[in-house]
């Protein structure tokens, strides 16, 4: 086990952060409140109940000054304390700090329990305010404390950031330009002793105040010009003034655009949604150029370059004995900063350190040097056994679910805390006592985690066997599960003139369910017409089998008579499936080009069964059993044929009493012979699967094997992992025994194939050739001519990507194939 | 031992700022009356979103922005960047949203990738 402190914490006026040194590298721990950022507000809020620290409680830091505080760090060391309304108590910025610390232990997902720490301290901190920082730390549980000055500390992170052990002699500045205070520090390292030699700094002076600026500088008088106002700026800064919410986002977007202006020349901001006194709509877009902000900052840091100056004349060096000045806090990302502070010193500026967090990566490379020395007291902490037994719904509608439990065990001193798992929800440190309860609210149609966590009076986490807390909102676990797959009937482009299901809800999918699909017609329907058809037939089953097999239990046909308007192929037909939880069915298709919704809701129980499509499939399986009767034959595979002849028997029957039938039939002789019709089409579908799984098996290793050789010869890395993937899962999908999956395998084989193809010279050569046979289908001859004589140049010139692409818009060129637009039944398709 | 668990990821910040954009074009659109159908395009892009990281083998996965718009506003709530406009910060509702929330979804898991910004006001009820 380490016997090195390893734990440094930044804890800042503004924001604190905590940090580890583990073998040789420093992490700084991720706030788990607050995603994404790996510092800590030191802000401190409190209700009658309990207390927020953080994020949450610097929204309140403003507009609720009684009950919520913050930059105490300026008081520590001074008798003041701090009257709290919430709680009717008094709290010294000893305690204040300590909580923070505390909450900065919860950052720690390790496990470990902290005992000793390095804290840094700024480096004007005399020795009360020095030893009040120590108690906090002490107050919040640490046994040892160790203080390290903040400018020292970003000078270790820069050392060791430049793994140099032993930094050279010399001397250099430390500018720490945070969010809301300024610190600039000489260090000096002499025999290998690092030390501060001298400070100045601005407690009131950060990056909030450059914000304000762009709002009070900028922005408003540029309203102002356009618009009328009386008193603007006081109607927005003011807490009671007409625009004080216009104010805060402003200030949102303040901050946005000085981000922006880091990175970019010129930054706009959108000044809009109220209105000026006459009436007006404001609607602006403010452009501020980087210049224009630099000049807005300029005093200011030219301040801070002043404070500078008056340590380097104290102690009597030159700028050249000074050999960088190293750059911490977030406003030093501002290039301006950088750039003034170095042309008037003429020092130059060091930015290689992470300058968040730079502070407690040193403190945390100090920690690794330092040893643990805590008095062994041999003392074992006994741990309090707490049982809670909770009590809450499991499923919920509602938008909050009321939490309660009841906690056996000594309570005494200890605190809880509920959060959600997704980081949206924290309860806040709360005392814990016998009874408790808690409304949590939750994340609708989604099942919510929370997590209900109990500390000890340093907010080190005790053991109970309470377990995570989980709510489904929205959609019940009562919801019925779908009792088999629901497809969509979709044109098969692989096997022109036949259909395929593509698979929308799997089985067991819970109830209810929506999903939409788009895709591009392959056919055009013109206004009025009624030649084509678009079918959008919903099928229950599963999707392996032949469409004709499943149950049909909703169908949109759409035809020329419907529309408002011609709509062409390859423009999108949008389709939208839901099933509610009593089981109806809804299918809504919109066409992009007309702008028209076609909708209607199926109840299963009235089965909707279209006379004109039972016919068509009727006839189709007719054929199809055609089909497989001859070819079984001529496979001399007797038994399947006869069993397909006697089902043949069955068909004609079926295939007489459709024909039949009228349009409206009314009686039940439909539903009939569409049950009679899949039985017969199961039956097919089980007589000749061997046949199609010989087939796509047969197929699959004849493309695997291709596609080896291609890999061989062409292939890439990438492609490679693709195709390696696919031959780890051949066991899994070759036990399915269904030929579409494998069909799919072996499509996916040949993509890889397709994408090799084009890269290869020989293969762009031979298609160019064909293309010049084809030259005179082309649409757009001069295009043509003009494509070839480019082509010709680009094998000249072994320019292959090159003539790639001409290949892809000759390609373009080319009439549609005649193949494509044979008969489509579906009017889109996979 | 018990830990503090909370799911979170990191989602590529293009698809935030698009979402984000996708939400103000929504927001003003349900400021004016067309009917060119512009909410359909809007919601066809949310739906794929809401479908980024879907696969085959995984299911459906994706980004979800929501609007907290008109909702009540306490401390307790993480999922929110607060400014607190007014002068009185009780009873506080959300009376604009600057950036919505943004959720990651995948089956039943539910992270949050981006907080949402908003401003919020005493409202006397």
């Amino acid at each position: 086990m380490d016997n090195t402190i390893n734990f440094g914490i930044d804890l800042g006026t503004t924001n604190s952060a905590i940090a580890k040194f583990v073998k040789g590298d420093v992490i700084v721990f991720t706030n788990p409140q607050d995603y994404g950022r790996s510092t800590l507000p030191s802000v401190v809020g409190f209700r009658k109940d309990k207390m927020f620290i953080g994020t949450q409680a610097k929204a309140f830091l403003e507009k609720d000054p009684k009950s919520v505080m913050g930059v105490f760090k300026r008081k520590m060391g001074t008798g003041e304390s701090f009257k709290i309304k919430a709680i009717n108590e008094s709290k010294t910025p000893i305690e204040l700090s300590a909580l923070v610390l505390k909450e900065l232990k919860t950052f720690v997902n390790t496990g470990e329990t902290l005992e000793s720490v390095v804290i840094t301290v700024p480096a004007s901190f005399d020795t009360i305010q020095s030893n009040a920082t120590k108690e906090a730390g002490l107050q919040a549980g640490f046994k040892q404390v160790i203080l390290l000055q903040e400018p020292i500390a970003a000078s270790l992170a820069y050392a060791n950031m430049k793994k140099e052990k032993e930094m050279q002699d010399g001397k250099w500045l430390v500018y720490d330009l945070g969010g809301g205070t300024f610190d600039v520090a000489l260090i000096e390292i002499k025999n290998g002793e690092m030390k501060v030699l001298e400070h100045e700094g601005d407690n009131f002076l950060g990056g909030a105040d450059f914000d304000r600026m762009i709002i009070e500088k900028v922005i408003i008088p540029k309203i102002n010009a356009q618009y009328s106002f009386s008193s603007l700026e006081d109607d927005m800064k003011s807490a009671l003034g007409k625009y004080n919410k216009k104010y805060y986002v402003l200030l949102h977007r303040a901050e946005e655009t000085k981000i922006l202006l880091s990175a970019k020349s010129s930054a706009e901001i959108i000044v809009d949604g109220f209105e000026d006194e006459d009436g007006n709509e404001v609607d602006m877009e403010i452009t501020i150029t980087r210049s224009e902000f630099n000049e807005l900052i300029k005093p200011e840091i030219d301040n801070t370059i002043e404070m500078i100056k008056k340590i380097i004349t104290k102690k009597s060096l030159m700028p050249t004995d000074i050999q960088f000045t190293l750059m911490v806090g977030g406003s030093t990302y501002i290039p301006y900063v950088r750039q003034r502070v170095e042309e008037v010193l003429q020092i130059p500026a060091n930015c290689e350190i992470d300058p968040t967090t730079a502070v407690a990566i040193g403190a945390a490379h100090y920690a690794a040097t330092k040893q643990i020395e805590i008095p062994k007291t041999g003392e074992v902490k006994k741990v309090t056994a707490i049982s809670i037994k909770p009590a809450y719904q499991k499923t919920s509608k509602e938008r909050e679910e009321l939490f309660a439990a009841r906690i056996t065990g000594n309570v005494e001193g200890l605190f809880y805390r509920i959060t959600r798992q997704d980081g949206g929800f924290d309860s806040g440190l709360k005392k814990l006592s016998a009874r408790i309860s808690e409304d949590l609210p939750l994340v609708e149609n989604a099942y919510n985690f929370f997590q209900l966590i109990v500390y000890d009076s340093q907010n080190t986490i005790v053991e109970t066997d309470m377990e995570t807390i989980g709510i489904n909102s929205g959609f019940g676990i009562s919801g019925q599960p779908l009792p088999d797959d629901i497809c969509l009937e979709v044109d098969d482009y692989d096997t022109p003139g036949t259909t395929r299901l593509q698979q929308i809800f799997q089985k067991n999918t819970i109830l209810p369910t929506k999903r939409s699909l788009t895709f591009p017609l392959n056919k055009t329907i013109v206004k009025g017409s009624s030649d084509e058809v678009i079918r959008v037939n919903v099928l229950e089953g599963s999707h392996l089998a032949l469409p004709e097999a499943n149950k049909s239990i909703g169908c949109i046909v759409i035809t020329g008579k419907n529309l408002k308007r011609d709509v062409s192929k390859g423009s999108d037909i949008e389709i939208a499936i839901a099933i509610s939880e009593s089981r109806d069915l809804t299918i809504a298709a919109y066409l992009n080009m007309a702008d028209q919704e076609f909708k209607e809701t199926f109840n299963p129980k009235v089965r909707n069964t279209k006379i004109d499509l039972l016919k068509l499939e009727v006839s189709d399986l007719s054929e199809k059993l055609d089909e497989e009767i001859e070819q079984a034959k001529g496979k001399e595979d007797y038994v399947t044929a006869g069993i397909l002849s006697k089902l043949k028997l069955e068909m004609e029957t079926v295939a007489d009493e459709t024909d039949n039938l009228t349009g409206d039939d009314v009686t039940d002789k439909k539903y009939q012979l569409e049950d009679k019709k899949r039985k017969i089409a199961q039956e097919i579908d089980n007589a000749t699967k061997n046949k199609r799984l010989q087939i796509a098996k047969e197929h699959y290793y004849e493309t695997k094997t291709e596609c080896e050789k291609f890999l061989n010869e062409n292939g890439n890395d990438y492609e490679r992992k693709v195709f390696n993937d696919i031959v780890a899962s051949e066991t899994t999908f070759m036990t399915t025994n269904s030929p579409i999956k494998i069909q799919e395998k072996s499509d996916e084989f040949h993509g890889i194939i397709n994408k090799i193809r084009w890269r290869i010279p020989e293969f762009l050569k031979d298609v160019f050739n064909w293309l010049k046979n084809e030259q005179t289908k082309m649409n757009d001859q001069t295009q043509a001519r003009s494509q070839m004589d480019a082509g010709r140049f680009a094998i000249e010139s072994q320019n292959w990507d090159r003539l790639r692409e001409i290949n892809y818009s000759l390609i373009d060129l080319l009439p549609r194939d005649v193949r494509e637009q044979s008969k489509t039944k579906i009017g889109f398709g996979l | 031992m018990q830990k503090n668990k909370i799911i979170s990821v990191k989602a590529p910040q293009l698809y935030l700022d698009l979402l984000n954009q996708i939400f103000e074009i929504e927001k003003k659109t349900s400021q004016i009356e067309e009917t060119n159908s512009i909410l359909r395009n809007i919601n066809k892009m949310k739906e794929i979103f809401g479908n980024i990281f879907s696969s085959d083998a995984e299911g459906e996965a994706g980004l979800i922005y929501y609007n907290p718009i008109d909702e009540p506003y306490n401390e307790t709530r993480t999922d929110l960047e607060v400014s607190i406009a007014g002068s009185s910060a009780e009873n506080l509702f959300i009376t604009e949203v600057i950036k919505p929330i943004i959720r990651y979804r995948k089956g039943g898991i539910n992270a949050i990738a981006q907080k949402g910004v908003v401003i919020v006001e005493t409202k006397d009820i």
